[in-house]
Order: structure tokens, then sequence, then C-alpha cells
């Protein structure tokens, strides 16, 4: 199977029950298909590079042990978020109980910059690229700013593109909770950068 | 009161006029300060989007594949105890302070199992203690030190009465650790 390619839902199927087996090769093709949705979804909640490698590891590795017990009642993708966003919300908490003063000002960032692994965008000269870099870093600010529970949903919908009925699967709540929890974060983010934008220190690109 | 129903409705739609109400409509060509938070709205939504994807770092397929346990989920006894001894990654919660109380668990532990034919297999004594194993991801298997401590002092205890009795504490407080 070659790495990479997107993978239909009937051929997932097949390789998840193949990995409940115990085939290791198998399973190896369900972390490549989904270790990038993964560390993307697992970044933005913790904004931090080497947490968020940890916690992917760790989904993945929770996963293999627990797939025997996975027993396809909703979706493998779904099943995974769960168990990735339940070690993310741990970390989360943990932060909270020994740094009760973390500090978003100060984010985060790998020592080679906080964009290393991005995937190329188009750009247009330094100073553009400049301006679009600490509007990124405003943005990644106001997120971690939300409560997680906003943070996590705001993430999985906007970001992600998971549906409202696999939001409410992957974080065991009801739909409606969904929708609200959404309203909400996309009204405290926008007040969260409320002063940047009207202030015009923020340039919004296109 | 016009204005909060706009302003809701705007967040709906991330302030796009495409699914508002003609109501509304009208009321936000007369009205500046909702046409400035149906601004607000479209740029935090565009910023939102601007943000890049961001990929998973070279090799971790690879380091992944190499944490798996080699024998399927049924990994062995003494790989788990192993695993849980040598931290792959960091220490965690005093697991050096209770390396001494472990190591008492896996050779008792041991002891029993190989002499029992592996009637009772791990996985299910794990099973039995994570109610919400269908997820993977309970969040009790994040055990507390105080938990720890007393899973060992009721092990010891049951050490010192039953000598060969089954301690399904022994398989959380292995499985739990990473
Ligand atoms: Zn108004």
């Amino acid at each position: 199977m070659a790495k990479g390619t997107e993978l239909s839902q009937s051929e997932i199927e097949a390789i998840v029950e193949r990995a409940k087996k115990g085939d290791r090769e198998a399973f190896g093709v369900l972390v490549d298909q989904y270790k990038d949705k993964i560390y993307n979804y697992v970044s933005r909640m913790l904004s931090d590079p080497y947490e968020a490698e940890d916690v992917t590891q760790e989904a993945f590795l929770r996963a293999y042990r627990s797939l025997p017990r996975f027993r396809g009642a909703s979706s493998f993708h779904t099943w995974l978020y769960r168990i990735a966003s339940n070690l993310a919300i741990d970390v989360v908490r943990k932060r909270k109980r020994s740094e009760p003063t973390f500090s978003i000002d100060e984010p985060l960032e790998s020592e080679e910059g906080e964009y290393e692994r991005e995937l190329p965008s188009e750009d247009g000269g330094p100073e553009q690229r400049a301006t679009t870099r600490e509007t990124r870093l405003a943005v990644r600010r106001a997120i971690m700013d939300l409560p997680e529970k906003l943070r996590d949903v705001m993430i999985l919908y906007e970001l992600q593109g998971e549906t409202y009925e696999d939001i409410a699967e992957i974080l065991d709540v009801p739909l409606g909770t969904v929708k609200s929890r959404l309203f909400n974060a996309r009204n405290r983010l926008k007040e969260n950068l409320r002063s940047l934008v009207e202030a015009g220190e923020i340039e919004v690109g296109q | 009161m016009i204005c909060k129903q706009a302003q809701e409705d705007l967040v709906g739609c991330w302030g796009c006029a495409d699914e508002l109400s003609s109501e509304i409509l009208s009321h936000l060509e007369e009205c500046e300060q909702c046409r400035h938070e149906a601004l607000l709205l479209r740029e935090t939504q565009v910023m939102l989007h601007s943000l890049p994807v961001e990929r998973a770092p070279e090799g971790l397929t690879a380091q992944i594949m190499d944490r798996l346990p080699h024998e399927g989920q049924q990994a062995g006894w003494g790989e788990r105890i192993a695993r849980w001894l040598v931290p792959e990654r960091r220490m965690q919660w005093g697991r050096a302070a209770a390396l001494g109380a472990a190591l008492a668990i896996a050779i008792a532990g041991g002891v029993y199992w190989y002499g029992q034919e592996q009637q009772t297999p791990l996985q299910e004594q794990v099973v039995a203690t994570t109610p919400a194993s269908e997820t993977g991801g309970d969040e009790r298997l994040a055990i507390t030190d105080a938990e720890l401590d007393e899973l060992i002092l009721k092990h010891q205890m049951l050490e010192m009465s039953q000598p060969l009795a089954d301690d399904v504490g022994v398989g959380l407080v292995v499985y739990t650790s990473r």
C-alpha cells in the first residue's frame, strides 16, 4: 500500500480488522493514514510540538492496545480522535495543576521556530511573511485562551473539518452541546482578537 | 433586542449575509454596530482558517511501530513490567520511588503467573479495572501518586495474607504506566 494514499472507508475497515488480529503492518498503515490529522489536532490543542508528538505517539499506542475491544460502533477515526482528545485534555489539566500561571504570552516553540513542519504555503515577500507570522501567532494565542472544552470543539470543527455528529461522538456529548460550544467558541475567539483587529495590528490576508 | 438577535445569527455564519433573514439584513443596513460585528467575525474566520496544517514529524510512524508490544495485544507479563521499569521518555510520578515495590510485585506476580498456566490473562484483568475500556482513553488510567501508593499498599497487605492471590491491582499499575 503506497504511503500517503487516501484510503476509502471500506479499505480502512478491512485494515482495522487485520490490525485487530494483531497484524502490525496493517496497524502501520493506519498510523500513516491518520498521524498528520491527529498530530495537527493535538498540536493545536496544546501549542507545543514536543507534547504534541508525545500525545500523538501515546494515542496510537493506546489505540493498538485497545483495538481488540474496538467493536466498530463508531468509525475508527472518531474512536482514535477520542483517545487523542482524552490524552490532550489530560495534559491541559496537568498543566493547570502544575503551572497555574501558564502563559500563552510566550507560546512554546521548537528551537527551529514554530513553523518548521508546516506545509508550504503561497507567500508574498519577506514583509508579508512577517506580518502573516505575527497574525498566526496572535490567532494561536487567541485559540489557547479559549477554555479547553470550547477549544476542542473549535479545532475539531473549524480546523479538522469534523462534522457535528462526529464531534458529538468524539467528545461523548449531545449534538446540541457541540453546537452551543461552537457558538461560544466563535464568539470568544472574536472577542480575543477584537482589540488587535480594531487597532489594525493584525493584517487579515485572504 | 434586534441587535442581539442579529449578532447571534451572525456568529452562526461567521458574519456572512447568506443565511440571514430579510429582517436581519435590513437591520444591518441601518445599524453600524452590527455591521462592525459582522466584519470582526469575518476577519476572525479568515485568520483562523489561515493557520497552516502542522504535519507529524519525520519518522513518527517508525517510532510508534518500535514501541508497539511485540506479541500483539497480549503482551506478556514480563514485557509489561520491563516496559514500565524502563521508561522510554521520561520519569513520571515518582516511578523511581515505586520501583522497589514494583519489583516485589513483579517477582511475586511472576511466580504466580507461571504457576497458573496463564489461566487469567493480564488483558482481562486490565479490562476489569478500566470501565471505559472501549475508548482506550479513560482519564482514570492516568493514575495519581496517592492511588499508586494505595494500590501498592493493598498489594503488600494481600501479599502477606494470601501470597498466591490474584491481584488485579498489579495489572492496573503495570498497564497504566508508560
Ligand atoms: Zn444592530
